[in-house]
Order: C-alpha cells, then structure tokens, then sequence
C-alpha cells in the first residue's frame, strides 16, 4: 500500500467570521496527481493556501509526519499569479538562483530541460509570455526535488495547447521524480485524464476518488447546478 | 579643493553613502517604497528639531526619531486595515508638524535647520564621518549578507516566505535600515531631497541593464558619480549640495535616456 503524504483531519477556513473550507477530512498519498476542482468561490485556492500554511485554519495538517512551516522546504509551489515588477530586468537564471543559497550550475540548466525552457536562461523573466512564465516557475518549484508540487490554476491566461502542454510536463515529472502533484484547476475537462484522484469542493467536500468513480451526474450538479454537463477533450 | 578638511569629510561621507544608497535604492525601487523613504526623511525633521532644540546631536537624535516612526509604521501597517501609503503619509506629515511645531520655540534664525533641509557639505563633523562610516559598513554588510533573501521578498513577499524567509522579520529589519540610511543621507542632500538617491541611480541604471547583477553594479557606479560631479559643483560654484547633486543626477537620467532612445 501507497504510504501517505499529507494527513488533514477536520480543517476549517473562516474570513471575518465566514466558514470558507468546513470539516475537510483527507489523505493523500506518496506520488499520486491530484486535482482540487470546483465552482469559483468553492475554497480550492483557500485550500491550497491553508496547506501552504499561509492563511490561518481549525484542524490539523501533517506533510510526511511534521507540521507545515517544517515540511515548506519539501513543497514546490507554483502560485496563480506572481505579481511581480515586469520592468525589473532580472534573468531567469539570477531568477531560479534565487530559489535557495547556492543553487548548483548544473541543476539549474537540468531545471530549465525538464520544462523545455533551456534557450531562455539568459531571458529577462519580465519579456516572457504568461505560459513561459508559468514554465519557469514550474522550473523554480522542482529545484529542491520537492515531495510535494502545488499548481494553483497555474494554466489560467494560457491558452489550450499550452495547458495541454502544461499538464504534460507535471505529468513528466511526477513520474520522473515521483513528486506528488496538487493541482487546482477549474478546468475539469482537461484534467481528469491527468489526474490519479479528484478532490472536488464546494466549500466543504463534495468528493474525493478516481475521477471516473468520483464525478457523478450528481456531485456535477453539487458543483456546479443542475445544467453542467461533463465532456472529455479527446485531442 | 581636497585641501580641506571638511571636502575631506564630505567626499568620503559622499562616497560611503552613494553605494549604500544604489544598492538599497535597488530594492526601494522592486518594493515600490519610494514614499516610505520620502516620508521617513521628513519625518525626521521632529528629530532634528529636537536635537537642536535640547543642544544636542541633530543627527543622533534624528537617527532615533527615524526608528521610531519606521517602528511605528510597520506597526501600524500590520495592526489596522489603513493602506501602506496612508500610514506612510500620517506618519510624514505627523514628525514634519511636530518638527516645525519644535522649531518654533527655539527663537532666532537657525541656519544648521536650513543645512538639514537642504543639505550642506560643511556641516559634515568628525563624529558625523564616524557615524556614517560605521553604519554605512555595518548596512552594506547586511544587505549583502540577506541579498538572496532581500531580493526574493522584493520579488514577492509569498514566494520569500514559501522558500523559508522570515519575511517578517526582514521587512522589518528594512524598515530600521532604510530609516537609518535615509537620515545619514540628510546632511548632505537635505531632509527634502535625500530620497531622490535611493530612486535616481537605480532609474538611470534600469535603462541601460539587463541583468539584475549589472542593474546592482551600474547602480552603484552611477551614484558614486552622481555624488562626487554634485559635490564638485557645489564647491566650486557654492550651490547647495543637495540641489546640486540631485540635479546632477537628473541630468544624467535624461542624457542616458535621450541617449537610449537615439
């Protein structure tokens, strides 16, 4: 049996006094794709948040058998969007140098490989397009051969093909490294034929499984409202 | 001119700042706290006002006026939903009242307060030089030795605090440092134009760089030039020193930017 990763017993979200995540009960194993999906507002990206440790929770959280802030240096994180000053002029490699001190030559340009970026080392980060961008964070966040890799909606403002292409490289390097990979995506067409298992949200858990068993005609219907039907991209 | 002792004084004053500025101006510019810097300059007036007033050393106490109000912003920033540059504009406008409120019970005409607004070259003392040596080694120091750190929090406070930085701490610890670095500045450049240092170099070298290591490194060459040409000029035409050395370096972002685009 699959050890598990991360432990998450009753974990509860509240902003200014409202309930945003209620009683989240879950464990996710060693080198699994996860997929947190569900409707805008439905908590997936509070989740993540919550499990990055970076917004207070109710319950508890265990990443390998340690707390969170002992588990952050295990966990690649590629954010939604990085609001960062574009004019700043910085390039990718001085960018990925800053991951950790002394970030190996070699390591660095193995990186950039893994996710096709190699000819853009000596690129400012502020002249690429979104989907590069979203790249080399990915690039960023496996540095570290992190246990766990989250993506939360890290293909918004990417087109299809670039999506596709997007969730092929996750695809690669959880099998290569063996990484975990947590990912939020509103896309649900795209990837469920992705993903090992499916967590979907609705403020509280609506279902967690492999994708085929775990979306139903009614937990759509939960997600989404009574008019949502589901299609699989089979390009 | 390097005859006397007080050139002495300022040229080498001039040369530690410059650097500690560019390099501190780089990050001032990535965290857009280019007000903060403004606002802590003239807040300090509380404190020289009250080192002139008790007879005592008007940088040494406007160097403890500064920790505070940057003490008291960060405070402020984290405790109330007032945006940051609101706390900054409260705080500016508060020392700059309680400075000139200060002022005006000292009576008769106060040409040292004038040095401080506007920055002179001759009221750099020996214990000013000590003061600003020492902090200017001991800040460079910092910010070189937290570079990776600084940087990546200036990048994005999330991904810093993701990647193990106590982001708290260290914004705090920018706080206290650009406070500190921003009075050194003020007998020089003046209370009213000392932040123009931190932000004019690193402009002048965001337009000709394309790394952040050359931005860093041009930065500093910029301003030891833009100093050392404003000092020149002051001395040999008597102009007030900061004028003359922010004018400098405005003329210079425009010739390197008229430059640029031809």
């Amino acid at each position: 049996m699959t050890p598990t990763l991360i432990k998450i017993n009753h974990l509860s979200v509240r902003y200014d006094g409202q309930v945003v995540l209620k009683d989240l009960n879950l464990e996710i194993q060693k080198g699994e794709i996860i997929a947190v999906v569900g409707p805008n507002g439905s908590g997936k990206t509070t989740f993540i948040r919550a499990l990055l440790g970076l917004v207070p929770y109710e319950g508890t959280i265990q990443i390998d058998g340690q707390p969170i802030r002992a588990s952050l240096s295990k966990i690649g994180y590629v954010p939604q969007r990085f609001s960062f000053d574009r004019s700043i002029p910085m390039t990718v490699g001085e960018f990925l140098a800053l991951s950790f001190n002394k970030v190996p030559v070699k390591k660095l340009k193995h990186a950039l490989m893994e996710v096709d970026m190699t000819q853009y080392e000596h690129y400012q980060i502020g002249s690429l397009s979104g989907g590069q961008f979203q790249r080399i964070l990915i690039a960023r966040s496996i540095l570290n051969d992190p246990l766990i890799l989250v993506l939360d909606e890290a293909t918004s403002g990417i087109d299809t093909a670039g999506a596709k292409s997007f969730y092929e490289i996750v695809s690669h390097l959880n099998k290569v490294h063996g990484s975990t990979v947590i990912l939020v995506s509103h896309e649900i067409n795209m990837v469920y034929k992705f993903v090992d298992h499916i967590i979907c949200l609705n403020r509280e858990l609506i279902c967690y499984g492999k994708p085929k068993e775990a979306i139903t005609k009614e937990v759509l219907e939960k997600l989404y409202g009574q008019d949502i039907r589901f299609q699989e991209h089979r390009h | 001119m390097f005859y006397y002792p007080f050139m002495q004084r300022a040229l080498i004053a001039g040369i530690l700042l410059a650097g500690l500025f560019a390099y501190l101006g780089v990050f001032v510019v990535m965290r857009r706290m280019a007000f903060f810097s403004d606002g802590i300059a003239h807040a300090s007036l509380a404190g020289v006002a009250a080192g002139v007033l008790l007879s005592l050393n008007p940088l040494a106490t406007a160097l403890v006026a500064s920790v505070f109000f940057a003490l008291m912003m960060f405070w402020l920033e984290k405790k109330t939903n007032i945006s940051s540059d609101a706390v900054v504009g409260l705080i500016f406008t508060f020392g700059m009242a309680l400075g000139v409120l200060l002022i005006s019970l000292k009576r008769g005409y106060q040409p040292e307060l004038i040095g401080f607004l506007f920055g002179n070259i001759l009221m750099i003392k020996s214990l000013d030089l000590w003061l600003i040596g020492i902090a200017s080694v001991l800040i460079s120091s910092l910010l070189f030795l937290f570079r990776r750190e600084i940087t990546l929090m200036s990048l994005d406070r999330e991904m810093a605090y993701l990647s193990g930085v106590r982001t708290n701490l260290l914004q705090l610890a920018m706080y206290i440092v650009l406070a500190i670095s921003v009075v050194l500045g003020i007998k020089i450049l003046g209370i009213v134009l000392v932040s123009a240092l931190l932000i004019i170099p690193v402009s002048i070298s965001k337009l000709i760089s394309r790394s952040f290591r050359k931005l860093v490194i041009r930065s500093v060459l910029c301003a030891e030039a833009i100093m050392i040409t404003g000092i020149f000029l002051s001395y040999l035409f008597d102009l007030p020193t900061g004028a003359a050395i922010v004018l400098t370096g405005a003329v210079l972002f425009f010739a390197v930017f008229l430059l640029r685009k031809s």
